[in-house]
């Protein structure tokens, strides 16, 4: 059973930057990575985040691990060699590391943004006010976050209308396949600004920015559990820090294999 | 009128929406529906009675939980989308939904250069069809920047290019005016003299008149039988 602690959204702000810096400050170390995204994991149950539902659609994923991984393998071979054609290494510990870098890094960005979908868009926009974020941007950044699933919605619908009129997408060759991602982004792109647009129009008609500053009843309150989470946070932040940036976890795994095997 | 020898049959068909879509007490079923060849089919009921939901299912958008839809007593459940396709055509609610083009020309020659088309002979069809469809006027347009009554034709004209057997309109009406309405009706009787088979969503009984269409209610995600409609 999911035990649910939903802090101050201010709390998780600071706890997705954390883990996404680090994710992308942490360059080589898989790892590090991998330690990095239990803990984001473990974090994002704590908060009652769906993660069944997201890893289904995270499925797609594989297909970039595998890509990245054979590119990174035949381009720039480093490591042990698992599998060669010839003298060209196909499969190598180097390229598996980076393919499973990228895909880990992906999967700690999806998990730390699914961290605010637990909190009312109301409360998120609060929250970005009350760390002296201008009213305009915070709202802009929640509705920007509403428009990602229109934007996907729109793509998908796009895809349906060409399928029905025949287009059998599976028997395709794959660069007609990406000739029609390329076709359909453009239009998609346009019809999401133009509902952007169609939304900004109806929020001045209902006297948005009718005043210089914006009030509100709804306020949140920072307590003393929230203080001691942002604190955790802030601490556990620095101790990742000082063990990525003086030890390389990889490098001591791989230092073993090479031991045991040869 | 041309003989058609396409027949949609549906039998023993329950549909429900996955949870996410906040709809899981909503539940199709349709026992038996089997519409007459080249006849078209109003089906007409109240907001959230399932309507979409059916034609959906019928273009292959959906897929059934269980219950079978055939083609011409082919099981389309193991049919690709494209493959369903070629032989049923739909036109969504929101004509914007299914415009994925920036031109209009592109919009209808695309698909068909997808499947191998040459390009000349994919704009000279398209070109043909723009014009079947009273819509020369607006080839070099953006299709960002046309009305919804245009978008709706151009919608319905690249859903014709394939010629399909069968053909799903969800409120092909909203937003055109008389005149359009009549041309639309005309159009569609025409298509429908040379053996294409309507199922036609609707509230508007106006259109569903002009079409002669044989009416059948849906109420609650049950469709109703003939004699009950």
């Amino acid at each position: 059973m999911q035990t649910r602690v939903k802090p101050d959204p201010r709390v998780i702000f600071a706890l997705v930057f954390g883990t996404s810096s680090f994710a992308i400050i942490i360059r080589e170390d898989v790892v590090a990575v991998l330690g990095l995204l239990v803990l984001t994991l473990t974090f994002a149950m704590m908060l009652g985040v769906k993660l069944g539902r997201l890893f289904k659609r995270l499925k797609r994923l594989w297909q970039v691990l595998i890509l990245v991984t054979l590119l990174r393998s035949f381009f720039a071979p480093s490591g042990i060699v698992l599998l060669a054609l010839w003298d060209v290494p196909l499969l190598t510990t180097g390229g598996l590391a980076i393919g499973l870098l990228v895909s880990l890094r992906l999967i700690i960005f999806i998990i730390g943004a699914s961290m605010f979908t637990v909190y009312p868009a109301r409360g998120l926009i609060q929250a970005m006010v009350q760390m002296k974020m201008p009213y305009e941007i915070a709202y802009m950044v929640s509705i920007g976050l509403r428009f990602v699933p229109l934007f996907a919605e729109q793509l998908r619908d796009s895809l349906t209308a060409l399928q029905l009129r025949g287009v059998v997408i599976e028997e395709l060759k794959l660069r007609k396949r990406l000739s029609i991602y390329t076709y359909l982004l453009l239009p998609a792109i346009v019809s999401g600004l133009q509902q952007a647009k169609e939304l900004a129009m109806s929020m001045e008609m209902r006297a948005f920015r009718a005043m210089p500053k914006r009030t509100s009843y709804f306020k949140l309150h920072f307590s003393k559990w929230d203080a001691l989470m942002l604190f955790g946070v802030v601490a556990l932040c620095a101790v990742i820090g000082y063990a990525v940036f003086n030890y390389n976890f990889y490098e001591v795994i791989m230092m073993e294999i090479l031991e045991v095997y040869y | 009128m041309t003989d058609n020898n396409f027949v949609l049959t549906i039998s023993d068909l329950r549909f429900k929406y996955a949870d996410r879509y906040r709809r899981s007490s909503f539940e199709l079923v349709v026992d038996e529906f089997a519409p007459k060849p080249s006849v078209c089919t109003a089906v007409m009921g109240e907001n959230g009675s399932g309507k979409t939901t059916l034609g959906k299912l019928v273009a292959g958008i959906l897929r059934p939980a269980s219950g079978c839809i055939f083609y011409n007593g082919v099981d389309i459940s193991d049919l690709k989308l494209g493959e369903i396709g070629r032989q049923v055509g739909y036109l969504f609610q929101e004509p914007s939904r299914q415009i994925f083009a920036s031109k209009p020309l592109d919009e209808i020659a695309f698909p068909l250069e997808l499947r191998g088309i040459d390009k000349e002979e994919a704009r000279t069809r398209a070109k043909k069809l723009l014009d079947e469809f009273e819509l020369s006027h607006i080839i070099n347009n953006t299709t960002f920047t046309l009305s919804r009554g245009e978008k709706q034709r151009l919608a319905i004209a690249a859903a014709m290019i394939v010629n399909p057997k069968y053909f799903v309109l969800d409120e092909p009406t909203t937003g055109l005016d008389k005149q359009r309405r009549k041309i639309l009706a005309k159009t569609l009787k025409k298509m429908q003299e040379n053996g294409m088979g309507i199922l036609l969503i609707s509230h508007d009984m106006e259109f569903v008149e002009a079409m002669e269409a044989e009416i059948r209610t849906m109420k609650g995600g049950r469709l109703l039988d003939a004699n009950k409609s």
